[in-house]
């Protein structure tokens, strides 16, 4: 621009550096505002006239105090005088923060660069006031929201990380992330290294693989496992991670989120254990119902035993006795020994307290395993099973005891609803069967005294019960047996009189037939 | 009832669903001695045993289909003389009571001393002979009652009475000469071997 300036006479110039410095000064943003050496303001800017609330004319020759809020205003005096005594500066080309007091008296944050007049004496100074009011505003919301970020971590138990392995871009490891681990914050060294040697043995091999595919293939993991602090607590983790690749397919940038679902999962473990336990009640209880059965079908082996030991002890006493005769009756009772033991295997096996084990089996195979202690039951109380095995039958991936206790519930409510009804009708039919869907269906169904409306509406509430001494339990745990293989329990009227109660299991996917 | 206290010897009657025990009762009665029959069910007794085969019947109270309550019932509509030894299980006492009250002999529960069955069982067979003793003596006499004319039946029912020969002569219009003989007749043809003896064998007729 002064390249293509022409000369021009001094007066002139000094009116024109004027005429611009004035139009400088009100294009400024930043207000400005001139003072002399005993801080009496002699030029307010537009800019500084709007952020003030003054006006220029209303101000020059005034001490620029005025423009500060206390205990400011009454030490600026003070600073400007040591500032001449000194010159050593405090204000003086260095941008400050300060805060700024408007004409009603109101305050607001204000940065101030002051600059010295040069070559004058006595010195007066130049002040250039930005209003950042709004920055502030910015910056707190800022550190306003870091703040609620980790509050909100440390309340959701989460840490999270964004690492550059190439170093362009600054890394961030959350310090909730370090709490999780036990660690101290300490260096951006890839999070992953810092992880794996806290990992539970038994997940260490999966974790590394995990971590491995992400540094190699880019494969982003979801997975769950377990750390094992320095102290010895154990924690479960839930580590979602990704990478994020440039064009050429460089790793760029590694971000994750780590999860401390220990709490969930100790609730779940207790929620599960609970369940267990309720079923487990559920069978104890069944078995307490049933027990003149168990008792009959015990004491049947066991009387036969008795009986032909001392018969052959009265033919080994007498004089002639046919050797087969005491051949075939040990024989007998080695068989009957085994039967006795067979029905408290069986037994023992329903009652025992364990962990629910899901496996595959087949759904015919349930039924069958249950026979013997249906059976027991049943014969005692005359009723007669007959067992309708669909051939096409699926695999299903069951815990076999819970379901044999859903069966053996529902067929113990059979064999009570048949209780007044003429022997030769009390008969129940087992039956599987593949649905429409290729799921697996069971079928109890009996000839008993049905259910009546009142009845169905409250079913499978739990403490229902139409039995003296039932504590209503059965069908409400067998419902959410059912339930929680996935399947559905229901009932219906049978057309031939009686009760049909249905339940399906979903056929395993790597079911064959 | 036609009653043929030859037929057989006293036999063992089981009847129990469970084969098992029925096999340990089955050898056990033969190590004693005992003739056994064993039956499967209520049913398949009814259908083989002959009316008048003497013996005991072992009876398992709770049994599939015809349960042991209902088969004491059957035979007792058919007038068997047969004595009933049931066994019981633990639980079973109620159904115990209900059989001992419609006849049964005795009851054993499960599992029993193999002597306690055995005493049970002799006493049962016990029983059974003499109350086919006494059934056949009360035929023996019923048959004797029946070659009287009706004349001597008239005189007879007086002289149990305990009337005087001159009394019934006088009732039944007769000379006392005539009475003493259809007395005589009654007493030969009774084998009555005094007043007394024929006495009791009148009333033990009459008491059915």
């Amino acid at each position: 621009m002064s390249a293509t300036r022409l000369p021009e006479p001094a007066d002139e110039r000094a009116l024109r550096v004027e005429r611009e410095f004035e139009a400088l000064l009100d294009a400024a943003i930043d207000g400005v505002v001139v003072i002399d050496h005993e801080a009496r303001i002699e030029l307010l800017s537009h800019a500084a006239e709007r952020m003030f609330g003054y006006r220029e004319e209303e101000l020059v020759g005034r001490n620029v105090s005025i423009l500060m809020p206390e205990p400011f205003r009454s030490e600026h005096d003070a600073q400007l005088q040591r500032y001449l005594k000194t010159r050593v500066p405090h204000v003086i080309g260095i941008a400050r923060e300060v805060t700024a007091q408007r004409r009603d008296g109101t305050e607001f944050a204000a940065e101030i660069a002051v600059g010295l007049v040069k070559g004058m004496e006595p010195p007066r100074f130049v002040a250039f006031i930005r209003d950042i009011t709004e920055r502030k505003l910015d910056q707190e919301a800022l550190i306003r929201s870091e703040a609620e970020l980790h509050m909100a971590q440390e309340l959701a138990n989460l840490g999270n990380y964004v690492l550059h392995p190439d170093g362009r871009g600054r890394d961030f490891v959350s310090p909730q992330l370090y709490r999780m681990l036990g660690l101290r914050p300490e260096g951006t060294a890839l999070v992953t290294a810092q992880i794996l040697p806290l990992v539970h043995p038994a997940d260490r091999f999966r974790v590394e693989q995990a971590f491995e595919h992400l540094q190699t293939s880019a494969r982003a993991f979801d997975m769950e496992y377990r750390t094992l602090r320095a102290d010895g607590t154990l924690r479960y983790i839930h580590h979602i991670g990704q990478a994020i690749c440039a064009d050429d397919g460089r790793i760029v940038r590694h971000v994750g989120t780590l999860h401390d679902i220990t709490d969930r999962r100790r609730a779940e473990d207790e929620v599960r254990r609970m369940q267990e336990r309720i079923a487990h009640f559920g069978r104890i209880s069944t078995m307490g119902e049933m027990a003149a059965g168990i008792a009959h079908e015990v004491n049947q082996p066991l009387t036969a035993i008795a009986t032909f030991a001392r018969a052959c002890q009265r033919l080994l006493s007498s004089p002639d006795f046919a050797l087969e005769d005491v051949s075939a009756a040990l024989e007998q009772i080695g068989q009957q020994a085994l039967r006795a033991g067979e029905v408290i295997r069986r037994l023992r096996s329903f009652v025992k307290n364990r962990e629910v084990k899901r496996e595959l089996i087949g759904a015919n195979r349930l039924l069958e395993d249950l026979l013997t202690l249906a059976q027991t039951d049943a014969r005692h109380h005359g009723v007669r099973i007959y067992l309708q095995q669909s051939p096409d039958a699926p695999l299903v991936q069951a815990d076999s005891v819970q379901i044999q206790q859903v069966i053996l519930n529902l067929v113990r409510n059979s064999i009570d609803a048949m209780l007044d009804v003429p022997e030769q009708h009390r008969e129940i039919i087992l039956r599987t069967r593949v649905d429409e869907e290729g799921d697996v269906e069971f079928m109890v169904a009996d000839r008993g005294t049905g259910l009546d409306e009142a009845t169905l509406a409250e079913l499978f509430n739990p403490f229902f019960t139409t039995k003296p001494g039932g504590t209503g339990l059965g069908l409400a745990i067998s419902l959410s047996i059912v339930r929680a293989h996935g399947g559905k329990l229901w009932c219906r009227a049978n057309p031939l009189g009686g009760a049909q109660f249905l339940f399906t299991l979903p056929a395993s996917p790597r079911a064959s037939t | 009832m036609r009653v043929n206290a030859n037929s057989a010897r006293p036999t063992v009657f089981v009847v129990d669903d469970d084969s098992a025990v029925r096999d340990a009762l089955k050898l056990l009665l033969r190590s004693v001695g005992h003739p056994v029959e064993t039956y499967g069910s209520g049913q398949d007794f009814l259908d083989g045993y002959p009316d008048d085969q003497p013996g005991c019947l072992v009876l398992d109270i709770r049994m599939p289909g015809m349960s042991g309550l209902e088969l004491q019932q059957q035979l007792n509509t058919r007038h068997s003389l047969l004595p009933i030894i049931f066994i019981t299980g633990h639980g079973d006492v109620p159904m115990a009571v209900e059989a001992m009250q419609a006849g049964a002999m005795d009851f054993i529960q499960k599992p029993f001393r193999d002597q306690d069955l055995l005493d049970r069982i002799n006493q049962a067979l016990d029983k059974d002979a003499s109350n086919r003793a006494a059934l056949s003596e009360r035929n023996a006499i019923r048959k004797r009652l029946e070659t009287l004319t009706p004349r001597e039946r008239e005189v007879m029912d007086l002289v149990v009475d305990g009337k005087a020969n001159k009394v019934i002569a006088g009732d039944l219009n007769l000379s006392q000469r005539t009475v003493e003989i259809h007395r005589a007749r009654v007493m030969e043809k009774m084998q009555a071997t005094s007043l007394a003896h024929l006495v009791r064998m009148v009333l033990e007729v009459e008491e059915e």
